[in-house]
């Protein structure tokens, strides 16, 4: 298809540039007349999707899997022991350990083989029974909403293992995309006034840039909450009044389009007229996503809004909801900041995890119930992810070490299974053993919810290898 | 179960058409008309197609070859014959391999093909797990029926050609020029035109004509000095009656020293430059300093250094020119790769990049395996890996600063001779093939040349460095520089405080009298250390006065530090409250008793072992491979290298060899005209193909080699081309626009959206407001906002990028091989809002408005269309402009006067900063 074509075929079906990059498009076109020709994705999904945007909700540092979503009990009964004084003294088998990379041997992300007891209770919640620990009541009320995936596994035993969820690729190979960027490549607009893939929160640790060979494009706008100034170059820097602006807007527009007589069929005049169009809406519009005063006293206490312990994370999600509601694709809320992520519990992690969960549990069953009372939690699929688990035994005398052998994720809605559990560790939460799964496996099963098949998103020159592309979960799809 | 209508997947096609006729009017007034109807056929032929299937038999061509040669053929095609099997051809697949006939035509059950794709049994599976995707069901099913249909296939099937034959591999030999004869022979400018009309030949393509002069001066100056002309240099052009204007005006340019400036980004880009980044404050990747390498690339640019030599000098500099700081800058190429925390990282990055950039392949694929597309076996990887083996960085001293933190040359240069390089088994760092150490070495496949190391003794300087004559005069003077520093605050001191005779004050009298102490002391020691280094270059171990001299003044300077101690303590004690005493009481005993030990150290005669600190003249770049919290341990210079490195330079830059000049003249056509001749700039492989102009690639690369390598010949070559000179619009020529939409035959000029770079450069220039100061340190984050210099000079890594920049897809510093040219709204954004367009619009019309006080808004509309755009209004782009300014000016109060005039020509400036031209290069 010649890029005129298809921006006329994009235009047509209303879908607009904002997340497809023209220009990027274009400068690939030597590719789309060669035999056997690639072509860049026309914005549609491959096959019909169940889900048309994601909240991906990332805490940073790694959150304990046995503290959280996969209670373990016999961390308690046998605290105290070394692993090989328990009947688990196979975990430690150094084949099964082999899978670990090292970026450089570090003080953290060691084995530590004292075994450390659950540091909160843990009961069986929803019809479905699903045991979650006592830190995350609300998400806990939702148990019979979620698909939990108790059997992640990954390979940086370091923060490295942030950027690894991300693209799916361990930082020694090199940077790579991030599924973010994969989802706005791939996907046309629902909204042409607002950006398709957007950032909120902190991610000082890893790799700021999404779309990596993908293009810039790709890359998550950062929002902030903050309605005089949510989005970079969003308020002028020169006083201008309305008026000025409109009639300015005005001139740009007809200038452009006189342009495109003289030079018919440069597809760039056209995207560069919609572009300023968009960037006039958006102007308008993201202001609006975080301004909540038309959001019910209500609504705004279901998120935590009234508490000052989750308020920041509530108004984060709650505009998450307002992207949503408008069709954004695809939303990336970081949790935690300060050195590698606020979970990162080497120490104290009682005191850590409770203080965190606290400011996450509330505003997390908010948007929960709040998508789902809406209706929109059938098409919109919510994460729940860190980068790793937490080692069964102590580091010091009260924290848990970084452990990549097995850990936890939740997902919820976008057609996924409610209440099941899937995948399992063994009995000290040490190994993945049941229905092992990599990273890249969630991206899979992402992809395939929103109606993306990513062998089918590929790009000249980028080789991807099976393990990028990972596998969906077959299981806990409805 | 969406209630959203927009959702285009969920439109029934009966609506895509509705909404075909019903939207974007607008946009699709720019198409010719025929584009719908295309549509409708190709709907058409695909439904057509999908009907068909159910009836007709599978089809070989389209449907099982591609697949083979997906999953396939690189274990059993041309590049490898695993057991012996080929699967290129249906003759291939009877034939068979080791274990018999892989294909049976008519017995699907019978054919071990169908059965090694089909097994679930991972052991037996083909594609071997992890080598590629399994068969689908559906694929299988469809192999079956292929077979079952007796496997029909064309009758002059043929095998894959020898991998070896590719283009790019095979040995660059100069084309014979075609001999076109164009209706217009103004359509051959030089032999660039030749080949391009004669490939438009033959398929009745006609170029556009020259763009308008005013549009080619506007080219020019953006393209080859990254700026737009001055008024005067404009009207000067567009009045030069001379024939060879145009040509007289690309070697003034290319002589311009902002010429090397603009260039030097576009090698950046490619090579990968960075400023040095980190977490917090630790430095984790590449260099501090590493703007000495960025300053290299523009004087060498403005020098016209070849290009073979650059990268000599990138690769080798510390083996070839040991002695010459100037050189040695280049290896910041090298340099920049350096990581903190893992040396396969580190490895990996500098062995893609060698490959992608100078090469123009993908050695980073055969990491793990044999390469699946192109003759590198995995060992090619490992051999590369050794000629990079030894090298670590340093920061060697520059003149007049001896604190490296402050300033340094970041280089390379060979550290650990004889560190074995192992092949990762599935390139696991954690599986080493320990069973012999891999060679240094070039990719086998490449013959032209034997590839011979020779160990390079390297002078006394290189491993000395503070022999270097400006080492210990920087020292000297900084201790120096350090002593009258004290010298003034100690005079400051006394004049302030010298009349006072209460206890305090005096104590601070005392210290500042402390510091000049030891500034003094410290200029002593330094001194002797000096003395002694030198003589101990001369004479060896015998230099003992010098030594004893040197021992005894470092322990001189260690009493003046400790009574400067002493002094600041007691100075503690007497501000201190009341229970702070105590402690203090305690402390100063400590630090007297100190004293006192020190003194008597001092007073001794130094032991014939004693030493002392000698001066710096470099610094090795710590790595903490070992350890994360702790510097790995330092080691002496080598006083030879190895010499790989070298031998790797003169590979690459050999004339023989047959991708780098290819590489880099495809490079060269991309950035000047937006599309490279060969698809994918980093890898001219096989996976790319061969592409059409490989000729015209082959001419270019061999004007370059035979040209001295020198860039500005080719630059010269490529401007002064028809080619590049044509016009971008496909007005008049529908045409040729409908045989050839995608410019493949080059009959127009695409338009380029300008860098980042380009577009804030510009406007600054046009403010009047861009400062000409060339090279040194970047411009720091914090600081860009008010800067007016080049946009090449920000600080730019993988940390911190500028946000204006980066919204114009400013270079990725991990890779950036081809700058993208996105267009969207955070752009306009940035251009409606920012403060660089908000601060240039008033003053870009301030200075239009001094220019011609007098003018009227059709004159200044004219004027800035110019300046800004570097074409005059048509009547209709001037009467909207100028019914704006009437609009602004009424509707600005107080009521039209002079400010609202300004005001009201300042936002036609800023709406043409928003034109869509005034970020193209048409």
């Amino acid at each position: 298809m010649n890029p005129l074509n298809r921006r006329t075929f994009l235009a047509d079906l209303g879908m607009g540039f904002t997340g497809l990059a023209l220009g990027s498009l274009l400068q690939r076109d030597a590719h789309a007349s060669a035999p056997g020709a690639w072509r860049p994705p026309d914005g549609q999904p491959h096959f019909a999707p169940k889900a048309r945007s994601v909240i991906w909700l990332f805490m940073n540092g790694g959150v304990s899997h046995m503290e959280s979503f996969d209670p373990k009990p016999m961390l308690t009964k046998y605290a105290g022991k070394t692993i090989a004084e328990t009947p688990f003294a196979d975990t430690q088998d150094p084949k099964k350990l082999a899978l670990e990379r090292l970026v450089v041997p570090d003080a953290n992300g060691n084995q530590r083989n004292t075994l450390y007891p659950l540091q909160v209770g843990f009961r069986r919640h929803g019809q479905s029974g699903i045991e979650i620990s006592d830190w995350f009541p609300h998400i806990a009320h939702h148990a019979d909403k979620l698909a939990v995936v108790r059997s992640m596994w990954t390979t940086d035993s370091n923060h490295g293992a942030q950027t690894q969820f991300h693209s799916g690729r361990h930082q020694n190979d090199g940077d790579f995309p991030n599924l973010g960027a994969w989802v706005h490549y791939g996907l046309g607009s629902l909204n042409e006034n607002l950006p398709q893939f957007i950032s909120i929160g902190t991610r000082e640790y890893w790799n700021k840039r999404d779309g990596h060979y993908l293009g810039p494009a790709h890359d998550a706008v950062p929002l902030r909450i903050d309605p005089a100034n949510p989005l970079d170059f969003s308020r002028p820097e020169r006083a201008l009044s309305a008026d000025e602006q409109r009639t300015g807007l005005g001139l740009i527009r007809r200038l452009n389009e006189l342009r495109g007589i003289e030079y018919p069929g440069d597809p760039a005049v056209a995207a560069r007229i919609a572009a300023y169009e968009l960037a006039y809406r958006m102007q308008t519009s993201v202001p609006d996503i975080v301004d909540f005063s038309r959001e019910s006293a209500e609504t705004r206490a279901l998120y935590g809004m009234d508490l000052p312990h989750c308020r920041e994370f509530g108004t984060q999600l709650l505009a998450a909801r307002r992207l949503v509601e408008r069709g954004v694709r695809f939303i990336q809320i970081q949790h935690g900041g300060g050195g590698a992520g606020a979970w990162d519990a080497h120490s104290g992690l009682k005191a850590n995890h409770e203080g965190l969960s606290r400011a996450v549990d509330q505003p997390i069953g908010g948007l929960l119930t709040d998508l789902d009372r809406r209706g929109l939690l059938d098409e919109t699929l919510v994460v729940f992810a860190t980068e790793f688990g937490r080692t069964p035994g102590s580091q010091g005398s009260d924290g848990r070490d970084h452990h990549i052998f097995g850990f936890s994720v939740w997902m919820a809605g976008g057609g996924l299974k409610r209440g099941v559990v899937h995948g399992s560790t063994d009995e000290i939460g040490f190994h993945a053993s049941q229905d092992r799964h990599y990273v890249t496996d969630i991206h899979a099963t992402i992809l395939h919810q929103l109606g993306l098949d990513s062998r089918r998103l590929e790009i000249p020159g980028r080789k991807r290898l099976d393990i990028d592309h990972g596998r969906p979960i077959h299981a806990i799809l409805a | 179960m969406f209630h959203s209508a927009t959702n285009p997947s969920t439109l029934p096609p009966s609506r895509h058409i509705l909404s075909t006729a019903s939207r974007n009017d607008m946009a699709r007034a720019f198409l010719p008309c025929s584009r719908p109807a295309t549509r409708w056929l190709a709907l058409a032929i695909l439904l057509i197609a999908a009907l068909s299937r159910a009836h007709a038999s599978v089809d070989y061509s389209t449907q099982i070859r591609p697949l083979l040669q997906e999953r396939c053929f690189s274990c059993h095609g041309a590049l490898q014959q695993k057991s012996n099997l080929r699967l290129d051809t249906v003759e291939l697949m009877r034939r068979g391999g080791k274990s018999g006939p892989a294909l049976v035509p008519g017995k699907p059950d019978a054919s071990p093909i169908l059965e090694r794709v089909a097994t679930v049994d991972p052991e037996d599976r083909m594609p071997p797990e992890h080598e590629g995707q399994p068969y689908s069901p559906a694929q299988v099913a469809q192999l079956r029926e292929w077979i079952a249909a007796g496997a029909p296939a064309p009758s002059d099937e043929r095998p894959e050609p020898d991998p070896r034959d590719h283009w790019a591999f095979r040995p660059r030999t100069r084309p014979e020029v075609p001999r076109p004869s164009p209706p217009d022979p103004t359509r051959l400018c030089n032999p660039i035109d030749a080949f391009l009309e004669h490939a438009r030949e033959s398929r009745q393509l006609t170029p556009q004509p020259e763009a308008p002069r005013a549009l080619l001066i506007r080219r020019l100056y953006l393209d080859l000095i990254g700026l737009p002309p001055t008024e005067t240099e404009r009207t000067a052009l567009l009045a030069d009656p001379t024939p060879d204007w145009y040509e007289r005006l690309v070697d003034r340019l290319l002589e311009d020293p902002r010429h090397g400036e603009r260039w030097a980004r576009h090698w950046m880009d490619i090579w990968r430059y960075s400023d040095p980044w980190g977490l917090g404050e630790q430095h984790r990747n590449s260099q501090k300093h590493l703007w000495h390498w960025r300053d290299w690339i523009v004087e060498s640019l403005n020098r016209d250094l070849p290009y073979d030599e650059m990268l000599r000098l990138m690769l080798a500099a510390d083996e070839l020119h040991p002695n010459d700081p100037d050189r040695l800058r280049a290896t910041g190429f090298l340099a920049r790769n350096y990581f903190l925390f893992n040396r396969n990282q580190w490895m990996d990055e500098t062995i893609e990049h060698v490959g992608k950039g100078l090469l123009g392949i993908t050695l980073n694929c055969a990491k793990c395996h044999d390469h699946k597309y192109d003759p590198f076996p995995q060992t090619d990887y490992y051999r590369l890996r050794a000629v990079f083996e030894p090298y670590h960085a340093r920061l060697d001293v520059l003149p007049g600063e001896p604190d490296l933190d402050r300033d340094g040359l970041p280089r390379v240069y060979d550290r650990t001779l004889d560190t074995p390089t192992w092949r990762f088994v599935r390139g696991q760092e954690n599986a080493p093939d320990k069973s012999a150490p891999m060679s240094p070495g070039v990719p086998s496949l490449f013959t032209f040349a034997p590839f011979e190391v020779h160990p390079v003794p390297l002078p006394p300087e290189a491993w000395q460095p503070e022999r270097r004559p400006w080492v210990f005069e920087a020292h000297l003077r900084a201790a120096s520089n350090r002593m009258e520093a004290a010298r003034v605050r100690r005079n400051d001191t006394r004049a302030r405080l010298g009349a006072i005779t209460n206890a305090e004050p005096q104590v601070e009298l005392r210290i500042a009298e402390s510091q000049l102490a030891v500034a003094k002391l410290d200029l002593v020691a330094v001194t002797r250390r000096a003395a002694a280094q030198r003589e101990q270059w001369h004479e060896g171990a015998k230099t003992q006065s010098s030594r004893r001299d040197a021992v005894i003044a470092e322990r001189q300077l260690a009493v003046g530090r400790q009574q400067l101690t002493l002094d600041e303590t007691e100075l503690r004690l007497l501000r201190a409250a009341a229970d702070k005493k105590d402690s203090l009481s305690k402390d100063l005993a400590a630090a007297r008793a100190k004293l006192a030990d020190l003194t008597q150290t001092a007073a001794a005669e130094p032991g014939p072992d004693a030493t002392f600190t000698p001066l710096s003249g470099a610094a090795w770049t710590a790595t903490r491979f070992l350890d994360s919290t702790k510097d790995d341990p330092a080691s002496e210079f080598p006083r030879t290298s190895t010499g790989r490195r070298t031998a790797l330079a003169r590979w690459i830059t050999d004339p023989r060899n047959p991708l780098t000049a290819r590489v880099a003249v495809n490079h060269l056509w991309n950035r000047h005209l937006g599309a490279p001749l060969a698809p994918v700039v980093f890898d001219l492989g096989r996976k790319s193909g061969t592409p059409p102009r490989a000729a015209l690639i082959d001419w270019l690369a061999s004007e370059l080699v035979d040209h001295g390598w020198s860039l500005r010949h080719l630059h010269r070559l490529i401007v002064t081309s028809a080619a590049y000179r044509m016009d971008s619009t496909t007005r008049d020529a529908a045409d040729t626009a409908a045989r050839d939409p995608d410019n493949q035959f080059w009959w127009r000029r695409t338009p380029l959206r300008l860098e980042g770079q380009v577009v804030r450069d510009a406007i600054l220039a046009l403010a009047g407001d861009l400062e000409s100061q060339r090279g040194g340190p970047p411009v720091a984050p914090s600081a860009q906002e008010g800067s007016h210099r080049r946009s090449l000079y920000f600080y730019h890594s993988n940390n911190d990028r500028n946000l204006f920049l980066t919204t114009f897809d400013e270079a990725l510093v991990k890779e950036c091989y081809r700058r993208e040219q996105s267009i969207v709204p955070q752009q306009s954004l940035a251009l409606l809002n920012s403060r660089l367009v908000g601060d240039a619009a008033p003053r870009i019309a301030t200075r239009l408005i001094a220019q011609t006080p007098a003018a009227t808004d059709d004159a200044f509309i004219r004027q800035a269309f110019r300046e800004l755009l570097g074409t005059d209004p048509s009547e209709a782009e001037l009467t909207e402009c100028r019914q704006s300014i009437e609009q602004w000016r009424q509707g600005i109060t107080p009521a039209p006067n002079n400010s609202s005039n300004d005001r009201a020509r300042s936002n036609l400036i800023w709406a043409l900063l928003n034109h869509g031209d005034f970020v193209t290069l048409r």
